[in-house]
């Protein structure tokens, strides 16, 4: 199976200051590989270096060591308009869709940017795949003459989703995707991003706190503490035999809100 | 007797579109000792129905009700005597709760200084006592710090400390661990408990995780559209639930489902709070929902301190 993506040994360190001692790295020897049309569930809590790591890949921060290899290219080499070409291969979907989402602009409007953005010219072409992006992420065609703040948070996620699919990325990036929202519409976007990974073999990093949503949808399970990678291999083998008591306390907590287990 | 009993709370809000119905019939019995949740999703009027026990509601808010007594006093007349007195609030976010321009030794010296009447010198052992209490290691450093300086546990811990430091029994917690991590979040739960243990205490807490509520609850109430539809102690609740929209929230949690099988999401989206409901406020979403659902209020089902509002008999799923 060839790798979407594959990280390998990759440090990051934030600069102290000038005469402070240098700090200990955010991301301390991070290597995972992404299979094509799997997902990858990256877990981890405030300053464990989940969202540096994020960063890092989408190469919005230098790294210190370590590579990063996108499709088999070496990701950290390219610059300028290759990089801005490349960066097409990447959507990505953030937490909260009310600030991702342009307040002024109709549902249209916000589908058609990246498109536009990527040289596309603006056609019934266009308009028809936006129509049809929008229905493959649940939303009917009526939507596309509204704005962000007419939505619900449900509904608002989906159009990110849609615009992170526009130009057809080989992979999709959510970073928190689910936490801003409630536990049933949490359910329905979990079922909409595996109906897409069916229907459009993508590939995923899912970024959380919350290691019981990205366990039941991930192939692959990463958990992260303190720059460390602590746990990574096939989801059912983390959350059948944690390594650490840490991702054990993470797994238990709240183990009987489930009916039956 | 409950030491909080509210019996069809509601709770409206004019608007010049018409009233906002925050909460619609909430009843809510807390006994004294007990760690009671209150769950439900966004807009279902859990936070509205704490605010009013603490006389906290928006400008010309009406508040109905059949009983809302607090310790027998009605809460409609006394909730701003009782607030900080014998009621005390912890916030979502500490950080916000907290003044970031004071030490914590000047915040917790203000709240103690209001309530009792103590010298200077009592006054800072009192204030590193409390937050001894809430399991901060070395707590007259963390009287010299200032908020920025500590963790969101620590300073939630803080605020926990103060709700203490005004001699409150009943705290109302809204969402107090949702700001924080997994593992923090279970420490200060875990810390909740064992006051309510050691100090008698007795508290509220607003969430929407059933996780928390597993965690660290007695009993629980459901609300949906401004209703409390189901309540009763938690694991009856969670592993027996008796209405169809708390059945349908735990089966959308990802753990209720085999690994990477789809959810059962709840189709439809609450009612709008303008709206007048004339039956249950689920039948429009219900997978079991009849002709009558929609037409006439559901009738109680269960028993004494474990009750929930349906039209279908009890024992059909």
């Amino acid at each position: 199976m060839s790798s979407v993506l594959s990280v390998d040994n990759l440090v990051i360190r934030y600069r102290g200051g000038l005469f402070s001692p240098r700090p200990k790295p955010a991301v301390n020897g991070a290597s995972f590989q992404l299979a094509k049309g799997e997902t990858l569930g990256i877990v981890g809590e405030s300053g464990s270096g989940k969202t540096s790591l994020l960063r890092a890949i989408l190469r919005l921060l230098p790294v210190e060591s370590g590579a990063i290899e996108l499709e088999g290219r070496d990701w950290l080499a390219l610059k300028g308009d290759a990089l801005r070409r490349a960066r097409q291969k990447i959507g990505v979907v953030s937490q909260n869709p009310f600030l991702s989402l342009s307040p002024r602009l109709t549902i249209a409007e916000i589908l058609a940017e990246p498109m536009l953005a990527a040289g596309g010219p603006q056609s019934p072409a266009m308009r028809e795949k936006i129509t049809g992006l929008l229905s493959d992420c649940g939303l009917p065609a009526d939507f596309l003459d509204r704005r962000a703040r007419e939505l619900s948070g449900g509904q608002a996620q989906r159009v990110a989703i849609a615009r992170a699919l526009a130009l057809e990325p080989s992979l999709l990036i959510l970073d928190e995707p689910t936490s801003a929202l409630d536990v049933s519409v949490q359910a329905q976007i979990l079922n909409l991003l595996s109906d897409l990974k069916e229907s459009r073999a993508l590939s995923m990093v899912f970024v959380t706190h919350n290691l019981k949503v990205v366990a039941h949808i991930s192939d692959t399970l990463l958990v992260m503490r303190r720059g460390d990678v602590i746990e990574f291999g096939r989801t059912e083998d983390v959350t059948r035999a944690p390594a650490e008591d840490y991702t054990r306390e993470l797994l238990s907590f709240g183990r009987k809100a489930v009916a039956g287990a | 007797m409950p030491l909080l009993e509210i019996k069809n709370l509601s709770v409206s809000i004019p608007t010049p579109d018409g009233d906002v119905h925050a909460v619609r019939a909430v009843s809510l019995d807390i006994e004294r000792g007990e760690i009671h949740g209150v769950i439900g999703e966004s807009g279902c009027g859990k936070t509205m129905t704490g605010m009013a026990a603490l006389g906290l509601v928006p400008k010309g808010a009406r508040i109905q009700a059949d009983r809302f007594h607090f310790d027998g006093e009605d809460l409609r007349e006394n909730a701003v005597r009782l607030r900080g007195r014998r009621i005390g609030l912890i916030s979502q976010d500490p950080a916000a709760a907290l003044n970031p321009v004071l030490s914590i030794a000047s915040q917790m010296d203000d709240v103690i200084r209001a309530h009792r009447d103590m010298p200077r010198r009592a006054r800072r052992a009192e204030a590193a006592g409390l937050l001894a209490a809430t399991g901060l290691p070395d707590p007259e450093r963390v009287l010299r710090s200032y908020p920025h300086q500590l963790s969101g546990g620590m300073q939630q811990r803080v605020v926990i400390a103060q709700a203490l430091a005004t001699g409150a029994d009943f705290l109302i917690a809204d969402e107090p661990t949702t700001a924080l991590d997994v593992s923090v979040g279970a420490q200060v739960l875990a810390l909740l408990r064992k006051l309510v243990a050691e100090r008698g205490l007795t508290v509220l807490m607003i969430t929407h995780d059933m996780d928390v509520i597993a965690e660290a609850c007695d009993r629980a109430t459901v609300l949906y559209a401004g209703r409390s539809i189901e309540t009763g102690p938690v694991d009856d609740v969670l592993q027996r639930p008796g209405h169809p929209y708390t059945r349908a929230l735990l089966a959308a949690l990802p753990d209720a489902a085999p690994h990477a099988a789809r959810l059962s999401a709840i189709e439809g989206s609450i009612p709008a709070p303008r709206s007048t409901i004339a039956g249950c406020a689920f039948a429009p979403r219900c997978p079991q929902a009849m002709p009558v659902c929609a037409a006439e209020p559901p009738p109680e089902r269960g028993n004494d301190g474990r009750r929930w509002l349906c039209h279908l008999p009890e024992g059909t799923r």
